[in-house]
């Protein structure tokens, strides 16, 4: 990070090693299965295999391109008002997330639509509470009730006597 | 219009305990389910098991057999896997009655699952469905001695179509082969459906699909049935095409095919520490949907032979069943170990 | 014409008030199951199957069916509002419904696609009414190679020039293809990819890989942007809706061509979402200004939502006609026949006429229903984006949540979520393409099973795919398709002035998706 925030040079970097990273786990995968040309047509893994392989190759060339050509050097990905912003909508998610793996879907919104409206649009802690509970109720009522797909529930549902 | 009312149900279960705790006998003590029950089906919408799940749910429903709602979710991936081990992640949980095949036990023997055979507990089995041999409604074939005699003129060019890989489909054609001496190519489709297009299109010489799967299109005259894997005929009924009805059908074994019986059990499990008295309760309910005019109807109407299996005759037909199959795949090497 | 002397007498038995009245509730149940991203049109319709136990089998099918169709209008309005297809079928939708949107013409946007998508749904039925028979016959001649054909053919119409480094986008379409291969392999019947993770077993779900991609990442680069969407403070008036309904006519040529191809996607059958991919691709090929598209083209909402809807009718042909389903919703209703004791078949038209062709009428009257209903939902739809950004986007975000969800009741689709909301946003601020990743994520393991069921029959013989005159055309046209770009190039100087215009200021504005392939 730069005093001005994340250069996209970086950014295109990680972005390569990332997919790069991602072929050669589907590589290694593949050939677990058998990457060969059998008789009767190719094997399991020799499609993925190759996959895998263009995959890693396109990301080095992808490196590269950015290394060599010094592409992107001046170019910033995020600067740091930016990144505060994405930060404010990113990490709300991350909490909901973990929120409702613990505690269920139902608290998980409610608790995250409070913090997010909150965080990003300064609302009024009742209003955003409001929203939160009122939100969870839409969810409750149309998809228990009327679509009878069960969302995730958590300790607090079932102490109520919901699954 | 949704007849679902969890709230009527809440205030009545005070009422419910207040009368368990006035009579304090047996009954009361046996599992009731307290919430709604999730029938986990192993096949995608619109499959064979989802038709055997949702009937068994609309005759429960019409019977009010059992105050809880049911909710019915369907877990087709990777063969029926998805199902299974669904099910089996939820170690005692009484509310995920699962229904399958045999696959349940088959597809931890091929292919290295996340979950094991024993991962679940075997409820009832409720009916049997049959195989057939089924070849394209033009084919010259009269019965099906003139098509394996075709066969063996032809080593390895005559195709089976089937649902899978390495499933019921092609563990019975590997037994043909066994069988016949004839050599078959075996084409995987996705699905019973796609291997009835691609026989009634003529891409293939043959399949073994359910009775249910080709009904449809032998009634058109599209596909036509050699023989059933069957001890016996099955029933006389009404005729499907041209005069010739289910009963028609020559048995395999008597068209020389030593097979003398093939069949997939419909059947129903739960995780494999859920409490015994659950057990129980669930066969009671199946017993009673199996006993009911419209669970006659829907196992006439797809050509299955109702038998309600439980405790340990069910054991000992698995048993069986899974060490016939057993053999053919290590004969084939298609164990996973 | 007997067809019609029949497809009359179908009115004749869905004309009463409670049928019409059951048309509007299965079409209002089913616009809100796709505007609901995890649900989806085959969910749906299951789970509106024990309803219709105690129905008889006409209302049932008129229940199910116009659910049907609501959820192939709900799924586009997601996609114009929120880039979120609530439908894999609506992906396309995406590309310049969200754009024009974006411009403060939503209005216009849905409009143009409910209309379009009307009249290609309206084609499919007539189709059916007219050709049943001999058209399904055609779906029968349809094996593996012709199924890979197919496939490879709609690759190749999408596939083509694209202003992103030839070597992000083949990065970005092999990831589509190695996601799309994890978990059983229908083939050799083992797993792979899985990594010893249970919750793989299932394979990687299009729809989280999708809400992923589009509605996360599109609101990451949203709030970055100052979180609002933009010019979206247009006034919603009657007038815009008839006024867009009057400009349809001009894209007669894409309507007509989009039709043509989902009517024939549809019976094939590789689907409404091939259809719908192709048509865009094509549209964009043999348009005059390709440089349009991906920014609000009104030809790129129209062709894939007409492509979509024809093909989506189209594919209840073979289910009526062979006994077969077409897609996976036909799937559904099949099974429901079945519980309803009817037998699904060729027979079905000469021993329950009243049904099918009840049905038949049924999607006629429905499909009109539908249009009318949501078209006047537009005004309500679009006045949700006047509601503040820090409101709707976290209302947003629990719904895509709970949508995931539901594909599969896994928790570990949360994390896939937002592994790829994260590939997502990186793809859409570094400028890799995110359509071939989509694209082949649908087709990709189909085109694979497809190849490889081929090798099995011919023996691993690859002169299978130019065997027969079926295959070897399509194919053919595949082939054109893929080297089209550098024919009319060579042809004269527009593909280079074309190019011209693209390298100029484009980046005036950052935020709107780069969906051109």
């Amino acid at each position: 990070m730069t005093h001005n925030g994340i250069s996209r040079y970086s950014m295109e970097i990680a972005t390569a090693l990332l997919t790069g990273g991602i072929g050669l786990a589907i590589c290694y995968g593949a050939w677990q299965v058998g990457t060969g040309w059998t008789p009767s047509g190719p094997d399991s893994g020799y499609f993925p295999f190759w996959i895998g392989v263009l995959i890693v190759a396109g990301s080095v060339v992808n490196l590269l391109r950015t290394i060599v050509g010094h592409r992107h050097k001046d170019e910033i990905f995020l600067d740091a008002a930016r990144l505060k912003s994405l930060a404010r909508f990113v990490l709300p998610i991350l909490g909901f997330a973990v929120v409702s793996l613990l505690l269920g879907l139902y608290v998980g919104t409610t608790l995250y639509v409070l913090f997010a409206m909150r965080l990003q649009g300064h609302y009024a802690w009742w209003r955003s509470l409001a929203s939160g509970v009122a939100i969870s109720v839409c969810f409750y009522l149309l998809f228990e009730l009327v679509f009878q797909v069960p969302l995730l529930k958590g300790p607090l549902e079932h102490a109520f006597g919901i699954y | 219009m949704y007849k679902r009312t969890p709230l009527s149900a809440h205030q009545l279960k005070p009422l419910a305990l207040f009368f368990a705790a006035l009579t304090v006998s047996g009954s009361a003590l046996a599992w009731q389910p307290e919430r709604p029950v999730e029938f986990v089906v192993t096949s995608g919408a619109g499959g064979g098991t989802d038709t055997f799940a949702r009937t068994v749910q609309s005759i429960i429903g019409k019977h009010k057999l059992m105050d809880e709602s049911i909710i019915v979710s369907n877990k087709g991936g990777g063969s029926g896997a998805e199902g299974y081990v669904y099910s089996a992640s939820s170690k005692d949980d009484p509310y995920k009655l699962t229904f399958g095949t045999n696959n349940e036990y088959l597809l931890p023997e091929v292919g290295e699952m996340p979950y094991a055979a024993e991962d679940l507990q075997p409820v009832a089995a409720m009916a049997m469905d049959e195989f057939l041999i089924w070849v394209n409604g033009d084919a010259d074939y009269a019965s099906a001695k003139d098509f394996i005699d075709a066969a063996k003129q032809n080593p390895g060019k005559m195709q089976f179509a089937g649902s899978q890989s390495k499933d019921t489909d092609q563990t019975l054609v590997s037994m043909i082969e066994e069988a016949t001496g004839a050599d078959f190519r075996y084409v995987p489709f996705n699905g019973g459906s796609q291997a009835l297009v691609q026989l009634a299109g003529g891409h293939v010489d043959a399949n073994v699909n359910n009775p249910n799967e080709n009904l449809g299109q032998w009634q058109a005259g599209m596909v036509k049935p050699l023989c059933v894997f069957s001890p016996e005929q099955l029933p006389k009924g009404e005729p499907v095409y041209e005069d010739k009805g289910w009963g028609d059908i020559p048995t395999c074994i008597s068209q020389g095919i030593d097979i003398s019986e093939y069949r997939m059990p419909r059947t129903v499990w739960l995780p494999a520490d859920a409490p015994q008295e659950a057990v129980t309760y669930y066969q009671e309910l199946l017993r009673k949907v199996s006993e009911t005019p419209e669970w006659k109807d829907y196992t006439t109407r797809t050509v299955q032979t109702s038998q309600f299996l439980t405790g340990d005759e069910l054991e000992q037909y698995i048993d069986d069943n899974a060490e016939t199959v057993r053999k053919v795949f290590e004969q084939e090497g298609w164990n996973a170990s | 014409m007997n067809n019609l002397s029949l497809l009359m007498d179908g009115f004749a038995t869905i004309l009463t008030w409670n049928h019409l009245l059951i048309m509007v509730i299965g079409v209002m149940l089913g616009m809100l199951v796709g505007v609901l991203p995890g649900l989806g049109a085959p969910n749906g319709v299951s789970l509106l199957l024990p309803l219709t136990f105690t129905m008889d089998p006409v209302s049932a099918i008129i229940l199910l069916s116009c659910m049907y169709w609501g959820a192939l209008f709900g799924g586009s309005t997601t996609s114009i509002l929120f880039n979120i297809p609530g439908e894999p079928s609506s992906v396309a939708t995406t590309f310049d419904g969200y754009p024009m949107a974006r411009n403060g013409e939503a209005t216009r946007a849905l409009t143009l696609a409910f209309m379009s998508a009307g009249l290609g749904a309206l084609a499919g039925v007539v189709m059916i009414t007219l050709l049943a028979s001999s058209v399904a016959q055609f779906g029968l001649r349809f094996s593996s190679p012709e199924y890979f054909a197919v496939y490879f053919l709609a690759f190749c119409s999408f596939i083509g020039m694209s202003s992103s480094a030839p070597s992000k986008t083949l990065v970005s379409m092999m990831l589509g293809l190695a996601f799309a291969t994890v978990g059983m392999d229908s083939v050799s019947g083992g797993l792979r990819l899985t990594f010893g993770i249970p919750d793989l077993v299932k394979g990687i779900s299009f729809l989280v890989a999708v809400m992923g991609l589009f509605g996360i990442a599109e609101l990451m680069v949203t709030t970055e942007e100052g979180l609002s969407f933009n010019g979206i403070k247009s006034r919603i008036r009657v007038r815009d809706i008839l006024r867009t309904m009057a400009e349809l006519p001009r894209y007669w040529a894409s309507l007509i061509r989009s039709i043509l191809i989902g009517i024939w996607m549809g019976i094939t059958p590789a689907g409404p979402t091939a259809a719908s991919f192709m048509s865009h691709g094509i549209a964009k090929r043999f348009s005059r200004h390709p440089e349009r598209f991906g920014k609000g083209e009104p030809n790129g909402i129209v062709s894939p939502e007409a492509a979509d809807h024809s093909a989506g009718t189209s594919a209840l042909l073979p289910m009526l006609a062979l006994g077969v389903p077409g897609s996976a919703t036909a799937a559904v209703m099949m099974g429901g026949l079945m519980i309803w004791g009817l037998t699904p078949g060729p027979m079905l038209f000469i021993t329950r006429p009243d049904f099918v062709w009840g049905l038949v009428a049924s999607m006629y009257l429905g499909n009109v229903v539908a249009v009318i209903l949501v078209l006047s939902t537009v005004p309500l739809y679009a006045s949700i984006l006047r509601v503040p950004f820090a409101i709707i986007g976290p209302v947003i975000v629990a719904v895509i949540f709970t949508g995931v969800y539901q594909v599969a009741n896994s928790t570990f689709d949360f994390w896939l979520l937002l592994f790829f909301a994260l590939l997502g946003y990186l793809f859409k601020k570094l400028d890799y393409p995110v359509a071939p990743l989509v694209l082949t994520m649908v087709l990709g393991h189909r085109a694979e099973e497809a190849f490889r069921q081929s090798m099995v029959m011919s023996d691993g013989s690859l002169t299978v795919f130019w065997s027969n005159s079926l295959v070897t055309t399509i194919m053919g046209l595949g082939v054109l398709m893929l080297v089209w770009p550098l024919f009319s190039r060579m042809l004269g100087l527009r593909g280079w002035r074309r190019r011209l215009h693209r390298q100029q200021p484009q980046a005036s504005k950052p935020a709107t998706p780069d969906s051109r392939p």
